[in-house]
């Protein structure tokens, strides 16, 4: 061992004065040896770049669900099946709310209202309740005489294609179904809200 | 103001640790002591800096200085102060200013206590070690910069994510990111024997400690995690396979691998390139693992928010990968063997399996883990592996492990006489299959009952080593007792230290039986006054009590445990929720439980109605999960007791050795 100072090539520690035919056998290991290596280099790199596939992967759908407004569909507390797809054209206010969530209550008042005032114009306001029982969702929607369609967001499947981090969020769907304005927490003043509208005013 | 300060550091540490790498690695090809000097006064300038930049986004943290976008996202007034200070590793860009923070901890202790020793290899050693800093600094500066502002002052913070508001998250990541990052030390003198060619068994003899250190904290780490995931996720299980649960076990397994296997290597001066595989391999996962939890590639509880930093960790693997080959391949001719291995019934064979074992286990876990995602890749469907399969693949190797883990120290280096195996296999054997015949009364199931003979059985290894050791002692320095048994582990800390080492995984061994065979379980809606019976439990739902605390409403369910057949009361538990002002939607749970020895009463509270009067829980009977935690605790002592220095060299022979029938160590 002690001689090998460098080393030029792997599996070359064979003695000079050997046969040739212990030459072939050294030729035929040497060979083994450098395919294992190549395989031992290939099939990490492919690992690697197959993790690269899918983070490119991510990083692509996630810039989707930046632009375009999943689709859902929902069936309403009171048995009517309301799809974003069809709302196309309209200005979409999309509330993810809870009952046992005390900030959308801070909100609650101010949804109702701008929902009276701007339906005219062509905005529809929506809202989902996020994990929650539908008693309590009803006493709740009944308090804040909430008129515009609510219906619970099963398995909470819009939560996870919207990505909420909690509720309530406001997500504001301009006509071309892009997002064009999100609210994390409450909305807190008239300001915030017409912020919002004005995205997307059809 | 003091934030840029902060980034113009990180940019500053950046510059330096380039300048220590080319130092270090020219003054180690030339011998050169100034250039080398220069490194080392780079490790140590890169750490100070550091550290101060991480005191600097501490002082931004405690004082709510939420002008600072990281602050902002993880922090709130409310928050208690002791989490506060937790703030720095709850995401991304401050945990890896933290890691960085970490890692120049460990290089300054690590280089400061080999000054003077090993001139050959250290230039390299710190050029590896600012190399591993350059790229968290490289990620901090150019990705993830923690001292982002916005122009103006938020009034509150968004608050810290409240699945880390709890005693346990506190230093369970700091505990993993030790053992993390730690792994970066035995690495860099792996890296450093391979570049400076100085390839005999001496980097590995002092590499040892230095990796039993973070293997300590590593398996410190993934206990506590998993007695959180116990305590607060409330499935009723510690562990689940989780893609960032296996992410950290991943090393722990090639880095146990490798602990067992440099034993060898001292010995017997075989498995040279094996032992550098591993290590090397330990810190790529441990890099891997990190960036599939930050990344988002994998789907987990644990995954951090998403950010760009995914990219460099990629460059980052793929360099490690291909330097380290070159390395490898280019130095083969100086890793071959010094001996062969000669008997079957030999400890090197033991070791051999054992690291068969040990790879044949990363393999499966990490194949779990990536498999569904590539298959995704590939074939556009999702094919999902979970907890039932890794039971079923890792569970057996596992129990070969521990079997080996007894029968290992009882064979002699080389071969083993005949008579030897009887001398020590008879009371192990006797052990184990009365424990066996016990296990027989509570069920019929195979498993089990190997499984408790096999963890007898090595129990019984230890105790009688313990006992000759001890006996030994006391014949030839006709010692007391207790002076024997101190001496016989200030004398050999390193092997006694490592059987207890081994009760621990016994122990952890055992509660992993009695959980996966012998748990019970119920799902029950109760009213006020009602009463559920679960294996010999009865507990009576008493009603809702309330809490208000700091930033979080506390509620939680009152239950008293009876003893079904006596009537006599046990104890009284209480599973809470906690919901959180600033994250309302995630409420936390934190079970109700009773332990014992034997075995924990485990209730999680689900929900309740109208306001109290009915609750729903889930009950967990789950048999001898204490011995978790106590083997835990019995491994880290162990490791201490492993890595405490040894008394300077042995003036004579210590008797001990006299007696050890199988080589020491």
């Amino acid at each position: 061992m002690t001689e090998l100072t460098d080393v030029a090539g792997p599996g070359v520690a064979g003695n000079e004065e050997s046969s040739a035919e212990t030459q072939t056998q050294a030729q035929a290991h040497a060979r083994s040896v450098r395919v294992w290596q190549a395989i031992f280099i290939a099939v990490p790199l492919l690992f690697i770049v197959l993790l690269g596939v899918r983070l490119w992967q991510t990083n692509v759908s996630e810039q989707r669900a930046a632009g375009d407004a999943p689709p859902f569909t929902f069936t309403t507390f009171e048995g009517e099946t309301i799809s974003l797809a069809d709302l196309r054209g309209k200005g979409v206010v999309l509330n993810f709310w809870a009952s046992w969530c005390d900030p959308c209550r801070e909100e609650a008042a101010l949804l109702e209202q701008t929902w009276q005032q701007e339906q005219a114009n062509g905005i529809i306001f929506l809202g989902l309740d996020y994990l929650d029982q539908e008693p309590a969702a009803k006493a709740y929607l009944e308090e804040y005489r909430v008129s515009y369609p609510n219906g619970p967001d099963l398995k909470s499947k819009a939560a996870r294609d919207y990505g909420i981090k909690g509720v309530p969020e406001t997500f504001f769907i301009n006509a071309e179904g892009k997002i064009a304005y999100m609210v994390i927490g409450p909305i807190v003043n008239q300001g915030q809200m017409e912020q919002g509208l004005s995205k997307i005013r059809p | 103001m003091i934030f840029n300060v902060g980034y113009l550091i990180l940019i500053t540490a950046l510059l330096l640790s380039i300048f220590g790498i080319v130092t270090g690695f020219l003054g180690g090809q030339r011998r050169n002591g100034r250039l080398t000097q220069s490194s080392f006064n780079s490790v140590l300038a890169v750490a100070a800096l550091v550290t101060i930049a991480s005191a600097i986004l501490w002082y931004g943290i405690l004082t709510d200085k939420f002008q600072l976008v990281y602050v902002w996202n993880h922090s709130e007034r409310s928050l208690p102060t002791i989490y506060k200070f937790a703030v720095i590793w709850g995401g991304q860009q401050g945990s890896l200013l933290f890691w960085n923070f970490l890692l120049s901890i460990f290089s300054v202790v690590a280089i400061l206590s080999f000054r003077g020793k090993m001139n050959t290899i250290m230039p390299y050693v710190y050029a590896a070690l600012l190399s591993s800093s350059l790229f968290f600094l490289t990620l901090l500066v150019f990705a993830a910069n923690p001292f982002r502002m916005v122009g103006f002052v938020p009034e509150d913070g968004q608050g810290l994510n409240p699945l880390l508001q709890n005693y346990w998250m506190v230093i369970h990541p700091v505990m993993l990111y030790l053992g993390y990052v730690g792994m970066a030390i035995p690495f860099a003198f792996a890296v450093g024997a391979l570049l400076s060619k100085r390839l005999d068994t001496e980097w590995v003899r002092v590499v040892r400690r230095w990796t039993l250190i973070p293997w300590m904290f590593l398996s410190a780490g993934i206990i506590m995690g998993s007695q959180w995931a116990y305590m607060e996720l409330g499935w009723g299980g510690y562990w689940a396979w989780d893609p960032v649960e296996n992410a950290s076990f991943l090393p722990w397994l090639t880095g146990t691998a490798f602990l067992h296997s440099v034993i060898i290597q001292e010995q017997r001066g075989i498995l040279k390139i094996w032992n550098v595989t591993l290590i090397c391999a330990t810190y790529f996962l441990v890099i891997l693992g990190t960036f599939t939890t930050r990344s988002g590639i994998l789907d987990s509880v644990h995954s951090f928010a998403r950010s760009d930093v995914g990219p460099y960790f990629l460059v980052y693997l793929g360099l490690m990968l291909i330097g380290f080959l070159w390395l490898l391949y280019t130095r083969m001719p100086l890793l071959h063997g010094e001996h062969q291995i000669d008997g079957v019934v030999s400890r090197e064979s033991a070791f051999l399996a054992n690291n068969w074992l040990f790879a044949g286990i990363t393999f499966a876990v990490l194949w779990g883990t990536f498999f569904p995602m590539f298959s995704e890749i590939l074939t556009g469907d999702r094919i999902s592996v979970a907890k039932p399969w890794f039971d079923k693949v890792v569970g057996p190797l596992f129990l070969l492990l521990v079997l080996l883990m007894g029968v290992g120290p009882l064979l002699g280096w080389r071969f083993t006489s005949p008579s030897l195996l009887r001398r020590q296999f008879t009371w192990p054997a006797v052990a184990a299959a009365v424990i066996a015949g016990v296990t027989t009364i509570f069920s019929r199931n195979i498993y089990p009952i190997i499984g408790m003979a096999i963890c007898a059985f090595v129990t019984a290894t230890i105790v009688q080593e313990y006992i000759r050791g001890i006996n030994a002692r006391r014949k030839h320095n006709e010692e007391a007792l207790p002076v024997a048994m101190f001496q016989l582990l200030r004398r050999n800390g390193r092997r006694y230290g490592g059987y207890i080492v081994h009760l621990g995984i016994v122990f952890i061994g055992v509660a992993v039986l009695g959980n996966e065979f012998f748990q019970s379980t119920t799902n029950v809606t109760l009213s006020r006054g009602e009463n559920v019976e679960l294996s010999g439990y009865s507990l009576v739902y008493t009603g809702l009590e309330s809490e208000r605390e700091g930033n979080h409403m506390r509620i939680g369910a009152r239950l008293i445990v009876f003893d079904a057949e006596t009537d006599k009361e046990l104890s009284s538990v209480l599973p809470q929720r906690n919901i959180y002002d600033k994250n309302p939607d995630m409420p936390t749970s934190e079970v109700g439980l009773r332990m014992t020895p034997i075995e924990d009463v485990y209730v999680v509270l689900n929900g309740w109605e109208a306001g109290g009067e009915t609750a729903t829980f889930t009950i967990y009977v789950n048999p001898l999960t204490m011995w978790m935690w106590v083997g835990g605790i019995v491994l880290v002592l162990g490791v201490l007791l492993a890595i405490w220095p040894h008394p300077a060299p042995r003036t004579q022979r210590a008797p001990q050795e006299l007696y050890v029938p199988a080589g020491a160590d």
